[in-house]
């Protein structure tokens, strides 16, 4: 699995998917972090610009630090969320002593999670969406940032006037490209792990075996005789 | 047939359109204060957010019902009925309240203003209804969610024409509503003081190579394997050591889902089906009023109910007709 960000502290590490993001992200490992900070910047200029009652929701919590932790990728966000002065940071590493919460999962569950296009409880059910530290903040800025109707392509493109347009058809291409990919990634995915199906189905077929053969001992011993 | 309306939670304003847009009659809302039952931190709206959702709301056709289902400090009303008074002057089209005191302020100061009695009130037999319904002119009573679906129907025959409004999916309250001290136990707030159970505050997730376990307020609430689906963090849903066995003592993780049932809760002449979850994303707003708006039309126009899997929002993917079918008598 991919290392990086506070996953060093985790008692239980997530295991990222198989997925064009997890390859994204190791082609990213060489990049240092100080280099896509200026990216960052900008979405939060933009997402502040735009949204400005995401820090009106979480005026409350402005102290408080959370670790945004993209599993799949080799880096961690930390957003701090000051209405004066907020800030998002790109880290290679991230101690959870250094943030009051961190959310953790796949990039495309976050951004999901982001848009309003998953819900956070259910993805928190079906543990796919891993919280630890501070609830409370994780709660707000959940409900914040749910809250503020995000579409992370509109709001990057539409300082982009005329070239706004364009940009959006772009990135529905690049959309439509991982999309194919991840077909792809998936068959190389299940040509990867067939040999452990194989040998865990028959690790099953045995064990099932096994339970049979130890059930009827169990009956033939209650029964007094021998099996 | 009386032609249910249908319910919708929103706790902040894009859940407020992503339900009108799916299909609600009705969303209900609150403030982003302690006067109602959803007090969680992120969530709920100011005045101005709520004027902006009327407004939205009516447009389109829906209306907006405000939850001031808390019960007031005592010696402090100021806040909930502040709260009654800018429902009314925001054009509110019923107030959602609890509190026999606040609905006695509700119905005295803005008699024009329609009176829903909430959940919390726990109103289970007509001779309460009826008793809110003359006192203070209360139109609809949210029933509790403990009651089959003939002890719905008897009541709705014995309390016409007040309206009654049932819970038809979402989380599920195993206590009697507006008296559960479990909460407040723990963590010294309560849904029906505080509008927060288990707040999040006194909430810690602990993960371990065996799985999570959660927290409140320093108490071991549960503990979930690997892959195995998790729940919310309230005592009610909590898997305690008892008797040398580890189960749910009072509940389990699950959630209220009665697709099945609506023709049967149509017959028993239920006014409004409420779908719970104002603390839930938009996500799940858009899918589950999709889902119930599809399924109360093709029951009004006589059509068989359309197959919709609700699974991948449930909590703890599981899924009951809770006390409505009552299996376990």
């Amino acid at each position: 699995m991919m290392e990086g960000p506070n996953r060093a502290g985790q008692s239980k590490p997530m295991i990222p998917p198989f997925s064009p993001v997890l390859l994204l992200g190791l082609a990213l490992r060489p990049v240092r972090p100080a280099l896509l900070q200026p990216v960052f910047d900008h979405l939060l200029k933009v997402v502040r610009s735009r949204h400005p009652d995401i820090l009106e929701r979480l005026e409350v919590y402005g102290e408080r630090s959370v670790c945004i932790d993209p599993i799949d990728l080799p880096f961690a966000l930390i957003l701090e969320p000051d209405p004066t002065n907020p800030r998002l940071t790109v880290r290679r590493f991230v101690d959870s002593d250094e943030v009051h919460a961190t959310i953790r999962g796949p990039l495309e569950t976050l951004i999901a999670l982001a848009e309003g296009r998953m819900d956070g409880d259910a993805l928190f059910f079906s543990r796919q969406l891993v919280v630890e530290g501070d609830t409370e903040v994780v709660v707000a800025l959940r409900n914040a940032i749910d809250g503020a109707g995000i579409d992370l392509v509109a709001d990057l493109t539409a300082a982009l006037g005329p070239l706004a347009q364009p940009a959006r058809r772009a990135a529905g291409a690049v959309m439509d490209l991982v999309s194919s990919l991840r077909g792809s990634v998936e068959t190389v995915r299940q040509s990867f792990i067939a040999p452990a199906l194989q040998g865990a189905a028959s690790r099953d077929a045995r064990l099932a075996e096994l339970e049979a053969e130890v059930k009827a001992l169990r009956k033939a011993t209650r029964r007094g005789g021998v099996a | 047939m009386i032609r249910p309306e249908l319910i919708c939670p929103a706790g902040t304003p894009a859940a407020l359109k992503s339900a009108v847009d799916s299909g609600a009659d009705c969303v209900y809302v609150g403030f982003r204060d302690e006067t109602n039952a959803r007090n969680f931190p992120g969530l709920n709206f100011s005045r101005k957010e709520l004027e902006e959702g009327i407004a939205y709301a009516h447009a389109r056709g829906a209306k907006v019902l405000v939850a001031i289902n808390t019960f007031p400090r005592a010696g402090h009303p100021q806040l909930w009925q502040a709260a009654v008074d800018d429902s009314a002057r925001l054009g509110a089209d019923a107030v959602i309240l609890a509190d026999i005191g606040l609905i006695d302020y509700a119905a005295r100061t803005h008699p024009e203003l329609r009176l829903h009695l909430s959940v919390q009130a726990a109103a289970s037999n007509p001779q309460a209804i009826a008793f809110y319904a003359e006192r203070f002119g209360v139109k609809r009573v949210v029933l509790p969610r403990v009651l089959t679906v003939p002890e719905i129907a008897a009541i709705n025959r014995a309390v016409a024409p007040v309206e009654t409004e049932v819970f038809v999916f979402g989380g599920l309250c195993v206590m009697a509503e507006g008296r559960c001290a479990l909460s407040s136990y723990a963590t010294g707030q309560s849904p029906n003081m505080n509008g927060v159970c288990s707040p999040a505050s006194h909430v810690r997730y602990v993960e371990s190579g065996r799985g999570i376990t959660s927290q409140l307020a320093g108490f071991t609430i549960n503990q979930f394997g690997l892959n195995e689906p998790a729940g919310y963090p309230t005592l009610c849903k909590g898997r305690f050591n008892a008797a040398g066995k580890t189960s749910y003592l009072f509940e389990e993780p699950t959630s209220l889902n009665t697709l099945a049932m609506l023709p049967d809760l149509i017959n028993a002449g239920v006014a409004a089906f409420k779908i719970e979850g104002r603390q839930r994303g938009r996500a799940y707003v858009a899918a589950v009023v999709q889902a119930f708006r599809q399924s109360v039309d093709a029951v009004m126009a006589g059509r068989p109910l359309p197959d919709i899997n609700l699974d991948s929002i449930t909590e703890g993917g599981r899924q009951t007709t809770g006390a409505y079918e009552k299996a376990w008598r």
